[in-house]
Formats: C-alpha cells, structure tokens, sequence
C-alpha cells in the first residue's frame, strides 16, 4: 500500500485482512495505519481482526443455540467460522447471516459421497437440526395473520387456506423435542434415530412447533402445493392406505383434527 | 435548546419490548435500529408500530455503508423509505463509516481514511441519499480504532464539510469521541471545539471499556465520569439536543436504562472542568466492540412445542 491509494484500494485491502488475519502483509499495515502512543499499527489493526469473527459467532450461536449445544460451544464456533469463511455476509441485515448454513454443513460433511444409508447418524442429526432452526428463526419474523380475524369451526372446508406464516418439514430425527429439552436447560444428548414430521406455525407472535404423523403430514403437504381439503383427505386414504371414510371422519369429528388445527391457527378464511 | 430536542432517550431493544407494551413508561423518546424493523412480519414491525403511535421515534441505521466503494444498496434504500413512512421518524442516521466492499458485509461499522477522495466520495452519496429518501441525513461519528497515514482532514473538519456541501445533519456520539480520540492520542476537548457542533441535532451516550492501551466501544456498562464531563461540554456547545444512551450488550432491566440516561440532567448545566476527564486507571481484559447481537432475536425464548 502507498500513500496514494485509492479509497477502493485501501477498502478491498481492510476486507482481506479482516476475513484473511493471517495473510495480512505486515509491512503494508506499517505503511497504511498509523501507530498510536501505545500500539503498533499491527495491533490496532487487530482490533477489528479480533472481532470480526467474535462478533458474527457470537450472532451465529443466539440464531442456533441448539446446534451449539449438540456440538459443544467450541466445535460449533469452529464450523461456524469455516462457514463465515466460505459464505461471507453479503447481506445488509445480520437476519441472513445464518441463511446459508444448514446448506454449507450438507457441502461439507465428511461422508458427503457416501450412499444414505453409510452416512454417519450424528452428522445427519447436525444438519437437520440446523434445518430447524433455521425454519423457526425464519417464521419469527415472517409476514403472519396476526392482527386479522380466525375462522371458525362454521367456515367451510372450501374456505380454508393455510396460513402465511406456516412450514411443515420431515426430519430423520426428533429435533423439535430436542430443541426444546435445550429451551428448558435439560441437557439433552443426542437422540436415537426416529423420523419426525412437524409443522411449525405463528400465532400471536409465538412460533408454535406441533407434531404430526405421517397422514397428517401427508395432508398438509397436499394443502401447500395447493390442493383443495377434499383432494387433500383423498390423497391421504391413498398413499397412506387409510379408508376415506376414517380419514374424514378424523378430519371432522369433534374435537378431530380439523377443529384442532383451527384454534391452531394453521388456517385463515379465503 | 433547538425546536428539535426529544429530550432523553433510549436505544430500543427487543429486551425491553415487553415492558414497554405492558407499562408505556415515562420518557421522552425512543430510537430504533432501522434494520431490525424494515424487513419484519413479525413481532418487531408489531412492537415498533405501537411505540410510534406513543413516542417519537427516530430511526438509526448501521447498514447504509454510505464511505462504501460498493454502489450504493437501493434495495435497502427503499426498504428504509417506506419504514420511514411507515413510522414517520423525527429524523432517520446512520454512521460515517463502510460496513463493507467487493459485496462483503462485516457488520461492523469501519472508519474511513479522511481524504479529499473521501470528502467528494461521501458528498456524492449523501447527496443520492437525501435525494431518494427525501429527507436529510443525520450522520454520526463512528467510534474507531485505526487512522490512516494517508488522512489529511481531521475528523471534526470532514464533517464540516459534509455539512457545508450536503445540508445533512449530525449525531455526536460523545462517547465515541472519547473513545475515538483515546486511540488516536487526540485531545477530546479539541474535537469537540473544532466540531461543527451548529449541526447537531442529536448525541448519544454509551459505556466503554478502557484496556490501558486502548479503549473498546462496549455499550455494555454505564457511562464513565469522565464521557459525562465530556458530555457537559457538547451540550454547551451543541446548544442543548436530544440525548440518547445506547446499550447493547448485558443490557440492564428498562428502568435501570432509563435511570442511567436520567443522570444526565446534572451535566446540562454548570462549568465544564477539563481536569475531570483524567483517566482513572483502569486495566481490563478487551471484549468485544460494538456489538451486534442484540440484534438477532431471541427465537427461543418465543418457540412453543405443542403436546401431541
């Protein structure tokens, strides 16, 4: 770096030694900064080196502080920081940061090329609980139905829409009971392998995490690419190889599913 | 006092939301991280609509990159517009600084080398700015940690030109010139006289950690005696404006904010006394500086797993 250096220049060259400490020229911080009474250009240099990472980890682990718990706070800050390495922020909102991490743990796992079934269980156990926690912290603060009226038991099936605010995902393990263990300073370990199925909606500001069977979620997944209800229940006796009849009958008793997940708050009025 | 004093604020903090929307406290205003509400559906955007039916409010931003060498994020720019519409703040900041360049954000606020490059550079962007939010900028002194050899303007003179050239406004952190000037072995007292204190239009106080050789900007702690002296002198020369206490990191219960900001009331009035910004000897272990996890939401604590 020379005293004429552009403002660009002097920009890409903060950047690199920000995201790369150790690769930064000694000699070109001594001829950019200035010393102070008490530092060498070097150290004040590395201030903002220190808390570049310290700063972003530390948003990493509030935004999955289940992860952080399965992994151990070191190991975590370790994958999260060859993460910030690999996908830095491009984003004006820290809200994205972790946006790409679930992703960047599939990427890399060790055994990435091995079939399925030889993947190691504690990897996939990682993965899909990133996977959830990012799925809630992306429904916080999601446009919701907040604010505006419910259906009610009296709204026909035809009116019925999923709500904005709502997301279903099949896991290969029981994160959601995992997570909240973790909520509730539990200290869970690992659980064993089971499926999982949930659907995750808001109401009233509070992102609600239900637990679903396989019928259920096979229902619900129909109603997101947009079936109606009817086509939905049918689907459901099909691939489930349930009667219709007992299917709609779980769907309209009493105290059956259809009213459950209207106080839910699953569906609004079309 | 100018027309446009708010009084005593705070810095609003998700922490604090629920005790708000249960009490409506007594105090005079709120400001808000801009990027915390422009793209929520959620609970912030209902939290901040309410505070601004009941407070003013303004709107303080730590993503504009206006130094930046990256074009300008338009995106961003409309998405700050049409929060500002929506909560119709007394008046919208940001900070001299870049957060980022090459399309990389460091979500930190970086001190920018005070050139005429830099001048002409910044000038053209304020100017962009003002023209597409249609509406002055308030900037602030960013707290630093670095200075370029290549500087050739001081601080104090580059926002005066800002000003002279763009018509924007400024927010005076007075704790960022304590902590600014500490690292770069300027007098705080001088700044603060050669600042182009006509333009301010508001300051803010915060706490700092002082490492001996260096002093981190926290927003964890309360303001230290000697930024509160400091404090007296800006607001003699400021000709009184609102104040705001900044605190992000071990924040402290509503009211214990709220108290801390009170404690200005003192230093509105009497003689400034240079001999009390004498540095006690203070020797502690650096943390972290400015930080920006209080602005990720705490998911958790509002999850509900349903029994099945």
């Amino acid at each position: 770096m020379s005293p004429s250096q552009t403002l660009q220049q002097t920009q890409a060259w903060i950047k690199h030694a920000l995201t790369h400490p150790l690769q930064a020229n000694q000699a070109a911080i001594a001829t950019t900064i200035n010393p102070s009474a008490r530092l060498n250009s070097n150290q004040c240099l590395a201030i903002y080196q220190r808390s570049y990472y310290l700063r972003l980890l530390k948003c990493m682990q509030e935004q999955f502080p289940a992860l952080s718990h399965a992994l151990g706070e070191d190991l975590f800050r370790d994958f999260a920081c060859e993460y910030l390495q690999t996908y830095p922020s491009q984003s004006y909102t820290l809200y994205d940061l972790g946006n790409r991490f679930p992703q960047y743990l599939k990427e890399t796992r060790p055994d990435f090329s091995a079939k399925e079934s030889e993947q190691e269980d504690w990897i996939n156990f990682m993965i899909d609980l990133a996977c959830f926690e990012l799925s809630l912290f992306l429904m916080f603060d999601a446009p919701g139905h907040e604010g505006k009226p419910l259906p009610t038991m009296e709204t026909p099936d035809e009116r019925l829409v999923l709500q904005p605010c709502f997301h279903i995902a099949e896991y290969l393990f029981p994160v959601a009971e995992y997570y909240h263990d973790v909520k509730r300073q539990a200290e869970p370990v690992m659980p064993q392998k089971e499926t999982s199925r949930v659907a995750i909606v808001r109401k009233n500001f509070l992102t609600h995490t239900s637990l679903l069977t396989l019928p259920h979620y096979t229902f619900l997944k129909a109603l997101q690419q947009g079936e109606s209800i009817a086509v939905a229940l049918a689907h459901v006796a099909h691939t489930c190889s349930i009667p219709l009849d007992d299917v709609t009958q779980s769907w309209k008793e009493p105290n059956g599913i259809r009213q459950r997940w209207i106080q839910a708050a699953f569906f609004i009025e079309l | 006092m100018k027309d446009t004093n708010l009084g005593l604020g705070l810095g609003l903090r998700s922490t604090h939301f629920n005790h708000i929307l249960e009490h409506w406290p007594q105090i005079d205003w709120f400001e808000a991280i801009s990027e915390n509400f422009m793209d929520s559906g959620g609970w912030p955007k209902h939290v901040i609509r309410q505070i601004a039916e009941r407070y003013p409010v303004v709107l303080h931003g730590v993503s504009m990159s206006i130094g930046s060498t990256d074009p300008l994020n338009f995106s961003y720019l409309r998405k700050l517009k049409a929060l500002a519409q929506e909560v119709n703040p007394v008046w919208v900041s940001d900070h001299l600084c870049w957060t980022g360049v090459q399309t990389m954000n460091s979500h930190d606020l970086l001190p920018m080398p005070l050139t005429e490059e830099t001048l002409q550079h910044v000038i053209a962007r304020i100017h962009q700015v003002q023209d597409f939010l249609e509406r002055p900028l308030v900037l602030e002194n960013p707290s630093s940690y670095i200075t370029f050899k290549h500087s050739t303007i001081s601080e104090p003179e580059f926002f005066r030109q800002l000003c002279n050239e763009t018509q924007c406004q400024l927010l005076l952190d007075v704790n960022n010139v304590y902590v600014s000037c500490f690292n770069a072995d300027i007098d705080p007292v001088q700044y603060i006289k050669d600042y182009p204190c006509e333009h301010v239009i508001q300051m803010h106080l915060a706490g700092h950690q002082h490492c001996g050789t260096h002093i981190i900007d926290t927003h964890d702690r309360a303001i230290l005696p000697y930024v509160w002296e400091l404090f007296r002198l800006a607001w003699q020369r400021t000709g009184a404006v609102s104040t705001l206490l900044e605190w992000d990191g071990d924040i402290p219960s509503f009211d214990e904010c709220h108290q801390e900001i009170l404690s200005a009331k003192p230093y509105m009035q009497g003689e400034f006394d240079s001999s009390k910004l004498q540095l006690p000897q203070l020797l502690q272990q650096e943390t972290l500086s400015t930080p920006v996890d209080f602005m990720v939401p705490n998911i958790m604590e509002n999850a509900v797993l349903e029994e099945p």
